[in-house]
Order: structure tokens, then sequence, then C-alpha cells
């Protein structure tokens, strides 16, 4: 039974990996259709991708929004997660079930609202409304990533800098900051990452000029299944391998030296 | 859990008076932009459904009364419930062999867990259109094997199988996280009290595993309710799932009445699920 159980996990946990890893060997393939085994090799694509602003337009569109959306959404969730992890107040847990609310709706409903609302505010396919639309849809993650975080944090190191005369501010600056930046780290990056993946809503509100990456690529898998589109996705697969893995190697480069 | 129960002290010598209106200055630019930017459009949505073209609940009693949208309904709801059964089915294995595995070795897994569920969605989608395609892998594998099929992509199976790779991350995280913490101590005095193997698993396994299950099955089932992008791409035109009809609804027809009517019912449905969660187990567990 647990040997069944055991070699049925390995035959899962390929299942979950061979789709990553194909996408590799494709992005090198000089089919022009989607073929595996490739039928012969060429980095033409690549140069395709690199060369064409149809691609890299979208591509710096997607960094410079989620940049924007990581900034924004860690401004104003930060006050928030101190205000709802230390203090206690009345209607506290509703507000942190209406924090969670975006995660909770599904993006094509809240897609259509957006639709309409940008458009009567004239933002419709413009920066700023899918950076509003995805700073509202980055908001559950970013919160619940630096609460677990802020929960952790031993409150006795402030007051013990407190009571030795540091004012709030330089207590923040010198104890809290620095014990606290790996959290606030991953809950930027988990913003960056919600705005640089969104699809859905950026396939309403997102227009020729606000174009993302996801919408482009969406476009070309729908319309032309372009061979590009391997390159795109080793190109993320590689971005991702390293923020995954990087962070895991320090780690225990950092434990192993202490 | 709470860290407020050492703060008054602290806060009181700082802010006497402000004491209570501390923690609603900090929330309120975050509450302000909420307001503005998400309920505000959420309620457009439920809005438009009563109020497009004119006012009324015709759109209601078209989808409580067309074959077409219930059909579209039952589809989603029966896809959504096959899609958590077969990541239960496949994840709950892979979570155990972690719990078993060596610290490192569950780590080594871990990251491939961790990297699908980092993977954009739409890398996932492309990447089973390669492997379900005419000229693809397992076309030919089955070709090999002599075993006859049809056409693998644009088909109902074609679209659950990458929607089940694309959210088993989430049910295995589930249910890796009750499993380690099963004390391996309890499994061996079971056996040693006489238990076979599989009334271990049966009586003493799954009884502490079932809230990672109940945990799994239901964020599955939500997030496949709601899926848009991955059955447009990969599935069979005629057996649309909900949110595809919606974005058909507006893209093709700008029927924002209908499509707002179809939304508020996939969100009923999302929030009826999600509201039994948190009755019987509160909603912050859910996405741990």
């Amino acid at each position: 039974m647990r040997g069944l159980l055991l070699s049925l996990g390995a035959v899962v946990l390929a299942f979950i990996a061979a789709p990553l890893l194909i996408v590799v060997p494709m992005s090198f393939s000089s089919a022009a259709s989607l073929e595996f085994p490739p039928p012969g090799w060429t980095t033409a694509y690549y140069g395709a991708f690199f060369g064409d602003a149809r691609w890299t337009q979208p591509t710096i569109n997607s960094i410079l929004i989620a940049l924007a959306v990581a900034v924004l959404t860690m401004a104003m969730v930060t006050p928030a997660t101190f205000a709802l992890v230390r203090h206690r107040f009345a209607g506290k847990s509703t507000i942190n079930l209406l924090l969670m609310l975006p995660l909770a709706v599904p993006h094509i409903v809240i897609a259509i609202g957006y639709y309409a609302y940008l458009s009567d505010l004239r933002l419709l396919q413009t920066f700023p409304g899918v950076i509003l639309a995805h700073t509202a849809l980055s908001v559950p993650m970013a919160f619940l990533v630096l609460s677990a975080s802020l929960k952790g944090f031993d409150r006795s190191l402030e007051r013990a800098a407190m009571s030795l005369g540091a004012s709030p501010a330089a207590t923040f600056r010198h104890v809290t900051l620095p014990v606290l930046w790996p959290g606030f780290a991953a809950a930027a990056l988990f913003a960056f990452i919600q705005s640089f993946d969104e699809t859905v809503v950026a396939l309403f509100v997102s227009g020729r000029d606000s174009m993302t990456l996801p919408r482009k690529m969406f476009d070309s898998i729908r319309t032309t299944a372009d061979p590009v589109i391997a390159v795109v996705s080793t190109l993320l697969f590689f971005t991702v391998a390293a923020l995954v893995i990087l962070p895991m190697l320090w780690r225990s480069f950092s434990r192993s030296r202490s | 859990m709470d860290e407020a129960a050492g703060s008054p002290a602290v806060s009181r010598r700082i802010a006497p008076q402000r004491a209570s209106l501390r923690p609603w200055l900090l929330l309120m630019p975050l509450l302000v932009f909420l307001a503005a930017f998400f309920l505000v459009p959420l309620a457009q949505v439920a809005m438009m459904s009563v109020t497009e073209p004119e006012f009324g609940f015709g759109h209601y009693a078209s989808i409580a009364t067309d074959g077409f949208y219930l059909r579209v309904l039952a589809d989603t709801f029966a896809t959504a419930l096959l899609v958590a059964t077969c990541c239960l089915v496949l994840g709950f294995p892979l979570a155990y062999a972690m719990a078993a595995a060596s610290p490192n070795m569950a780590a080594a897994m871990m990251i491939v867990v961790t990297m699908s569920f980092w993977t954009s969605f739409l890398v996932r989608t492309y990447a089973w259109m390669v492997l379900l395609g005419r000229s693809g892998p397992i076309a030919a594998l089955l070709d090999w094997i002599g075993l006859p099929h049809g056409e693998l992509l644009f088909t109902r199976f074609s679209s659950t199988i990458a929607m089940t790779h694309i959210l088993l991350p989430y049910m295995v995280v589930s249910l890796y996280a009750v499993l380690r913490k099963i004390e391996p101590s309890l499994l061996r005095s079971a056996a040693s009290l006489g238990a076979s193997p599989t009334s271990v698993l049966r009586h003493v396994v799954l009884p502490l595993a079932a809230p990672g299950v109940v945990n799994g099955l239901t964020l599955v089932f939500v997030l496949c309710l709601g899926f848009y992008v991955t059955p447009i791409l990969l599935g069979s035109p005629r057996e649309q799932m909900v949110a595809g009809v919606i974005g058909q609804q507006i893209e093709e027809f700008l029927n924002f009445g209908e499509a707002s009517a179809l939304a508020v019912v996939l969100l009923a449905s999302t929030l009826i699920v999600l509201g039994l969660y948190h009755r019987r187990f509160g909603l912050d567990k859910l996405w741990g």
C-alpha cells in the first residue's frame, strides 16, 4: 500500500513537471507549428521575440505596471496590516474578510465590472486603469504574507528599543524593518507577480497602448499559435525558477554559515 | 495568534487619547481604495444585471428557464467537481510521498510544486496544447501503442486535464500541510497493535488528513468554477464553462445585462461555497 502510494507520488510529480519542461525544447524548435519532438533546432524565435516591438512593448508594459502595483499595494497594505495585527477594535473580522474578498471573487466577474466602471471614469485601456484594477486584486496575497510575518514578530524587541529611549520612528527603522524585511520583500513580490501574470482583467481593460504580456500571449495562442509563445514561456519558466530556487539556496547558505 | 494583547500598554504610553482611532487611520487609505476600485465596480455588475438595457429581472428569468444557460451552469459545476476529484486523487499520493520523504527530498519535491504554482496559467495552458496536439507526444504514444484516439485537443478532456494540472499545486499544499504533521510514532503504534497498512491508512491517516482534504477540495472547486482562460483556449467550443459564456456575451454581443446576471450567479455560487467553509472552519485557514 505504502509502496504503491510512493510510486504513484513519483508519477504525479512527473505529471506536474513535464508540461513545465516541455516549453524549453519547444522554444528552440524549427517547426512553425506545434510539433513535438521538434524536427530541427533554431534560435530564430528568440530573435523574433527580442526584435519585435509587438512582443517587447507588452513585456515592458507588464513590468512597469507590476512595479507600480507592487509599490501602490505595499503603501496601502503595510499600515493596514499593522492596524489589523496589532490592534483590537470593533469590526476587525469584517475588515479582514473585506481584504480577502478580491481573492474570492472570480476574475471574470470583476473584469466586466472594471470594464464598465473604468470606461465611465475614462480610464479604460489606460495604464492607470490596469494598475488600479491589479492593485485591488493583489491586496489579499500581500496582506496574507505580510500579516503572517508580522504575527511572528517578537514585540519585546520594539519595547526594549523604546524603553532605551528610541522614538517610534527610529524603532520602526532600526528594529522592526530590519527584522521584517523578508516579509515585506515577499509581499511586494507576490503583488508584482499577481499583476504580471494576471490575464482575465487585462483582457478586458488593457488596450492597444497598455497591452500587457499575458494579453499578448492570450491573443497569440488563440489566433496563430505563434512559436514565439514557446520563447516567452521559456523565459518566464527560467525567471520563476530563479525566483523559487535562489531564495532557497540563499536560506540554506546563510543557515550553514551561522 | 493575536499580538494585540501586549499592545495597549505601549500605545497608551505613546498616544493616550487616539488609541481607538489609530487603527482606523492606518486602515483608511486601503479601505477607501478598495471601496472605490473593488466594491463599486462589483456593485456595478449587480446593478447592470437588473438595469441593462432596462430595469427588471428578465435576465435572471431567462437564465432560470433557458436550456442553454442551464446546461452551461450544470456543465461548469460538473467540471469543477470532476477537476477537484482528480486533484484529490493525484494530489494525495504526492503529498503522502512528500510527508514520508527525507527533509531534503521533500524540499526538492516542493520546488517542483512551487514552480508549477508560480508558472503563468498561459504557459501551462500552452504546454498542454503542445502535449495534446495532433503532432504531439501523447498522440504519438497512443498511435505507437495502437490505441485509437480522436482529436485530443479542444475537447472537454483537454481542458479538464489542463485545469487539473494548473490547480493541483493548491491541493498538494493543502494535503501536505496536514500529512506532515502526523506523527510517525502514531502510525507505528497502530501497526504494532495489529492494524494492516490499509487500515492504518483508512483509520489513522485519512481522518487526520480530512481538514486538508476539505481545504483542497474547496479551493480547487471554487477556483475552477470561475476558470476563463484555459477552457477558452483548450476546451471544446460547444461545451463552454460559465466564465467563457460571460466573456462571450460582452465581446461578441455587448450584452452587459445578460453577462452581469450570469456573473452574479457565478459569484453567488462561489460565495455560497466559501460561506459554508467559513462557517465551519474560518476562511483565514483556506489560503493557509
